[in-house]
């Protein structure tokens, strides 16, 4: 019975962890009820995107056809899966204590994963910026930045998180409180590539279908 | 819920079928994501490409849901999780739903004539 059931959302420590898996009950249902509250943000964002996708809301700037790069958000989507999947590495090295030095190394490439889809993000937003589709030119526009903006400031802060990890595990050692912050780590990371399935569907590939 | 703190850890076939899980998760996530850009890619009506899309984004996100989140839909989960969950969704579909709904409504009528307007516009056409 123990092995199937879940006290949290992610992969659960398992009861082999005593105190730990009891704390993360709490602190990571706390976390997850942040992260709705943060799906609810992401989704009126969404719907505000979807409002402006239409020749009224571009306001005679340019539009998906002119900005959007199939091919560049093709291999950001892989990089997020990639890093979403690499977390099952950090979350599984953790519960079954194959050692620090495999959940540092697991932490690395999820954070490796992650820059490559910023770099790509960011240079598709120069790229669009020079070509004229800056955030002020249209309601599509700021509604484009500041969805797409704002998923990539949670990637961001996700690779911030994931440094600061490696650098508390390498000082203090695989502790019961860190096993913990890296369960709920682990919740975000995952939710980021969730959203982004929204964004790379409805925000870039609906417009160009 | 039973927890027997034993202090053992879980026997390591529970750790197979979890790689498994992973491994499952991110080969149909991939299918679902190349479905969905050879939607776009391949000369589609744009309406079916759209479908598509939806439904493939659907699929993709209950995926993630439960293998890469293990967020359990036939129970075995605190009920909270679960709960918290649909209750978002709930509340997303309600606000985003409705300003979607207001919102291309209202550009509707005002830009290229609701139902009144249709008439009013059809008419210089013809």
């Amino acid at each position: 019975m123990s092995n199937n059931s879940n006290l949290y959302p992610g992969l659960n420590l398992g009861d082999g962890h005593g105190e730990a898996h009891e704390q993360a009950e709490s602190t990571v249902f706390g976390f997850w009820v942040f992260l709705m509250s943060d799906l609810i943000i992401f989704g009126i964002l969404f719907a505000s995107y979807a409002s402006y996708l239409d020749p009224v809301g571009m306001a005679g700037g340019p539009g998906p056809q002119d900005l959007f790069d199939i091919k560049s958000v093709a291999i950001q989507t892989g990089f997020l899966l990639l890093g979403g999947v690499a977390y099952g590495g950090v979350s599984l090295a953790m519960k079954y204590e194959h050692g620090r030095a495999r959940v540092i190394g697991w932490l690395l490439v999820c954070a490796a994963l992650g820059a490559g889809f910023l770099f790509f993000e960011v240079k598709d937003f120069i790229t669009q910026a020079g070509k004229g589709g800056t955030p002020q030119v249209s309601g599509w526009l700021s509604s484009y930045w500041t969805l797409v903006g704002l998923h990539g400031v949670h990637v961001f802060s996700g690779i911030l998180w994931i440094l600061a990890m490696v650098a508390q595990i390498a000082i203090r050692g695989l502790d019961e409180v860190l096993k913990v912050r890296l369960s709920m780590l682990g919740v975000f990371w995952h939710f980021l590539d969730l959203v982004w399935v929204g964004i790379f569907s409805f925000v870039f590939l609906v417009p160009l279908a | 819920m039973t927890k027997p703190n034993t202090g053992e850890l879980d026997p390591q076939d529970n750790a197979a079928s979890e790689v498994r899980s992973y491994a499952i998760g991110f080969i149909v996530s991939l299918l679902l994501t190349v479905g969905a850009f050879a939607a776009v890619l391949a000369d589609l009506p744009s309406t079916w490409a759209i479908i598509c899309i939806c439904i493939a984004a659907l699929l993709q996100i209950i995926t993630h849901l439960r293998n890469f989140l293990h967020l359990s839909f036939s129970g075995g989960q605190s009920r909270e999780d679960l709960l918290l969950v649909l209750f978002s969704v709930s509340l997303l579909a309600i606000m985003a739903g409705g300003t979607w709904y207001i919102m291309s409504d209202l550009g509707g009528r005002m830009h290229d004539g609701g139902e009144a307007g249709h008439a009013a516009h059809a008419m210089p056409d013809r």
